[in-house]
């Protein structure tokens, strides 16, 4: 089936897994204690919070809109959960923290979304706003300081494992129960976004918003259902996080969201909207977190690390760029040449 | 027949202006009307009164039994009147079949999507009319022409009786307009109306049943299309006569060295091999299908696609033309097709947009450039063209399509080009502007300047130019005088392969 497997290889996403494997298989040539799986299990767990929030950031990217606040969603959520909690006088596991975060941060996020679509002002404009709020929120009215006293309950999150396994050089460790969460939410979002119509309204939107009126959907609706579940799953995410890192962060994620964002991009996901997959974003994030990962198994010191990932970064947009213009076929067209000829 | 649509008395003013005074309109089952107007004839406030988007000030709308003192859209849309606009409305990221089957699956209040039925529906629809478009294709990567198929199948989904198409042919070529008509046919015999809005003449003579014209918002022609001739229908819509440009009978004769002389340009899949020459004082008319390579070949003259291999020459110098910077220089002029995204910056004045090209020449020291000391340059180019603003500083969104298009002109010849390329200069653009834009175009070439023109208007390049090409498969298939041919005879020769 010739057709089929050009069609397969048409696929960005088909693409970035097979880039994603490549790049592991070099950095393993260069140390083999990359290629294993108490390797792979480490960059699962240490994907799982920034999927959940590339998860949560896709329908909003799909309108055609950019949020960058969910970070100070994620921030604010968890240490909220935790003061009151901790108030309480709380010693459960993680289900505690998720009861308060996760409605929370929809709330938040909501409020961003009812402010953009009232007002008809972008979502960009507005998260800006309230990523400075949210943070600025937390170091002045709960705490400027971090938070190192967890619950009995939330002590041993860390190695909460479904599979166990021992290596050599990692020690003990395994594939993280949260990943379920994962799962969860990707096949959940997959579900709106593929079968139902307010699902596929993100992806009208983000084409052409005038067909979207036309057709009969509430932009605003759309817009808050889409900051809702961006604030419920960064909520988790961030709660996620503070419970591995083992301390509740005012300035929790503070620039991360360039990471997901960049990651949600390289899985495919358009930054004007209209197109994106689940499957892309859940690549993205991981060919992000190999690199990251890859990074310092090939003794790449950590200053340089940031700048090594940009230019990765920078390197495989071009890259794209050059693809889709070979797929398009003719070299040397410009931008003037476009509509006329098939 | 029956009557599907009837209105009576319709008026609509906005504000002061009187956008329809009085005017009474039937659509039978399964005919084919033409509305023909000129810009601000009320045509667009009909569409909207019809598709339920404007409520009439007066006047009945009556829909088979029905009577509507004011009509919502969703109440249009259950009648079965079903509006084409020229985007289509179209989402580019999105399949065929969604786009043609997803409003009916949000309309009918469901909430999950039934995937199969999607497509089911959607094939049901888009084979009544074609079997040549893929269902699983994205719209954005379809041509204009299947685009508004795909359109078209999504009005019949949703049971269309009555298909209103605001300026159908405007994006298409003469091939695809031929296919369209057939369209329209088959859905006349199954007796779905159309209502047929546009500037075209001809075509609307072609297709219609029955024309209608409106002018300054007053119904002043109703009759059958076959006793309408197209100089009386001319005359209804401006209310004067045109005057249709008069060639000089003898094209210039060749004496001194050509303008441009092109040798063997080869950009290949679009073009190779052309030679040919521009004189001074000439309109060289170049026509050709979709993909016959003459708007390449126009992109290439100047700059903006680069010739793999021959050459241009101007005044018999040899020349390289790298970018589109270049052709400014040289003196070679382009006015795009696409006015809006090629040729304009919208939110700009009119000065603005008439100086950007002639800036490297008005510039001073170290490229500083003194906007108030050439703002008379766009009140100047304003008056010279009649351009319709309250002055130069209007931004050129809020002018109309052919004041518009005297804007871009305006921006090429403040260059003071040697050389104009003019590229689809009339399209979109209503009778009266035509003639104007005509009359000008051969005032310039008794200038001196020499104007390639590319258009598929046929009357248009035998009414402007001495002498035509016609490209066929990227090379030049025919090279002719226009005094020696016939409209009919271009015709066949545009379309014989």
């Amino acid at each position: 089936m010739p057709n089929f497997a050009r069609r397969l290889l048409g696929r960005h996403e088909v693409i970035l897994f097979g880039i994603v494997i490549v790049i592991s298989i070099v950095i393993g040539v260069f140390n083999r204690a990359f290629l294993s799986l108490a390797t792979i299990f480490e960059i699962l767990r240490g994907a799982i919070p920034f999927a959940l929030m590339g998860l949560g950031i896709l329908p909003v990217l799909l309108l055609g809109e950019v949020d960058i606040s969910f970070v100070g969603v994620a921030a604010t959520t968890s240490l909220v959960a935790h003061t009151l909690l901790h108030d309480m006088g709380y010693a459960g596991g993680i289900g505690g923290y998720i009861l308060i975060a996760l409605p929370l941060g929809a709330a938040i996020a909501l409020m961003v979304g009812l402010i953009s679509g009232v007002f008809r002002l972008p979502v960009f404009a507005v998260s800006l706003g309230f990523w400075l709020m949210l943070y600025g929120f937390n170091l002045f009215f709960i705490s400027p300081e971090m938070r190192f006293d967890l619950p009995e309950g939330l002590v041993g999150f860390y190695n909460h494992f479904l599979i166990k396994v021992q290596d050599p050089i990692v020690g003990e460790t395994g594939l993280h129960v949260a990943v379920v969460y994962v799962l969860f939410a990707a096949v959940a979002i997959w579900v709106v976004l593929r079968h139902t119509v307010i699902g596929r309204g993100f992806y009208i939107m983000g084409g052409n918003r005038e067909v979207a009126v036309r057709t009969g959907y509430n932009l605003v609706k759309l817009l808050c259902v889409a900051m809702a579940v961006n604030g419920a799953l960064a909520a988790l995410a961030g709660v996620l996080q503070c419970a591995y890192k083992r301390f509740f962060d005012p300035i929790l994620f503070r620039g991360a969201e360039l990471y997901v964002i960049a990651a949600v991009v390289i899985g495919g996901t358009s930054i004007t909207g209209g197109r994106g997959s689940v499957i892309g974003v859940l690549l993205g994030v991981i060919f992000v977190q190999v690199i990251t990962r890859g990074l310092i198994y090939l003794g790449v010191e950590p200053t340089w690390q940031q700048f090594v990932v940009g230019c990765m970064l920078v390197i495989f947009f071009i890259l794209t760029s050059l693809r889709a213009r070979l797929l398009g076929g003719l070299s040397g067209r410009s931008g003037l040449t476009r509509g006329e000829g098939k | 027949m029956a009557t599907f649509l009837c209105v009576e008395h319709i008026s609509k003013r906005f504000g002061g202006v009187i956008a329809l005074a009085d005017v009474s309109l039937e659509i039978e089952h399964g005919q084919i009307v033409g509305l023909v107007g000129e810009n601000g004839s009320g045509k667009s406030t009909l569409i909207k009164i019809l598709s339920g988007v404007y409520t009439p000030d007066q006047g009945v709308i009556y829909i088979k039994d029905h009577h509507y003192k004011r009509l919502a859209p969703i109440q249009a849309i259950r009648e079965g009147i079903s509006v084409i606009y020229q985007d289509f409305a179209l989402c580019p990221n999105l399949s065929v079949a969604e786009n043609i089957a997803i409003a009916r699956w949000v309309f009918s209040g469901r909430r999950m999507i039934n995937w199969r039925h999607v497509y089911q529906e959607a094939e049901k629809a888009l084979r009544q009319i074609t079997d040549q478009i893929p269902l699983e294709a994205e719209v954005g990567q379809l041509s204009a022409a299947d685009r508004q198929i795909v359109a078209i199948a999504r009005a019949l989904l949703e049971q269309a009786q009555l298909i209103i198409m605001d300026e159908p042919t405007t994006a298409l070529t003469e091939k695809e307009i031929a296919s369209l008509f057939t369209i329209l046919r088959r859905l006349r015999e199954e007796g779905i109306a159309v209502l047929f809005v546009s500037h075209k003449l001809h075509e609307v003579k072609e297709i219609c049943d029955r024309i209608v014209v409106l002018r300054d918002g007053r119904k002043v022609y109703d009759g059958a299309a076959a006793e309408a001739d197209i100089e009386t229908l001319q005359v209804y819509m401006t209310g004067r006569v045109v005057e249709p440009v008069k060639l000089a009978a003898h094209p210039p004769a060749g004496e001194q060295l050509p303008l441009l002389r092109a040798k063997e340009l080869t950009l290949k899949p679009h073009f190779s091999g052309i030679t040919f020459e521009l004189r001074r004082n000439e309109v060289l008319g170049i026509t050709g299908l979709l993909g016959s390579g003459r708007r390449e070949l126009a992109l290439a003259l100047i700059g903006v696609l680069r010739p793999t291999s021959g050459e241009i020459e101007i005044e018999g110098r040899r020349v390289k033309i790298k970018h589109i910077w270049d052709a400014w220089k040289l003196g070679i002029a382009y006015v795009p097709e696409d006015r809006i995204n090629e040729g304009l910056h919208l939110p700009c004045p009119i000065t603005a947009n008439v100086i950007l090209p002639s800036l490297p020449r008005l510039s001073g020291t170290l490229g500083f450039f003194n906007y108030r000391a050439h703002r008379n340059l766009g009140e100047r180019w304003r008056r010279e063209l009649g351009i319709k603003a309250p002055s130069a500083e209007t931004p050129v969104r809020n002018l109309s399509g052919g004041n518009q298009q005297r804007v871009v002109l305006a921006k090429c010849l403040a260059t003071e080009p040697k050389i104009l390329v003019l590229n689809s200069p009339t399209m979109g653009v209503d009778v009266a502007s035509k003639a104007a834009i005509h009359r000008f175009i051969r005032a310039l070439c008794e200038k001196g300047i020499g104007i390639i023109l590319i258009s598929d208007d046929i009357p248009e390049l035998l009414q402007t130019c001495d002498r035509i090409l016609i490209l066929k498969r990227g090379r030049i298939a025919h090279r002719l005088y226009s005094h020696e041919v016939t409209e009919t005879l271009l015709h066949k020769m545009l379309m014989e392969e």
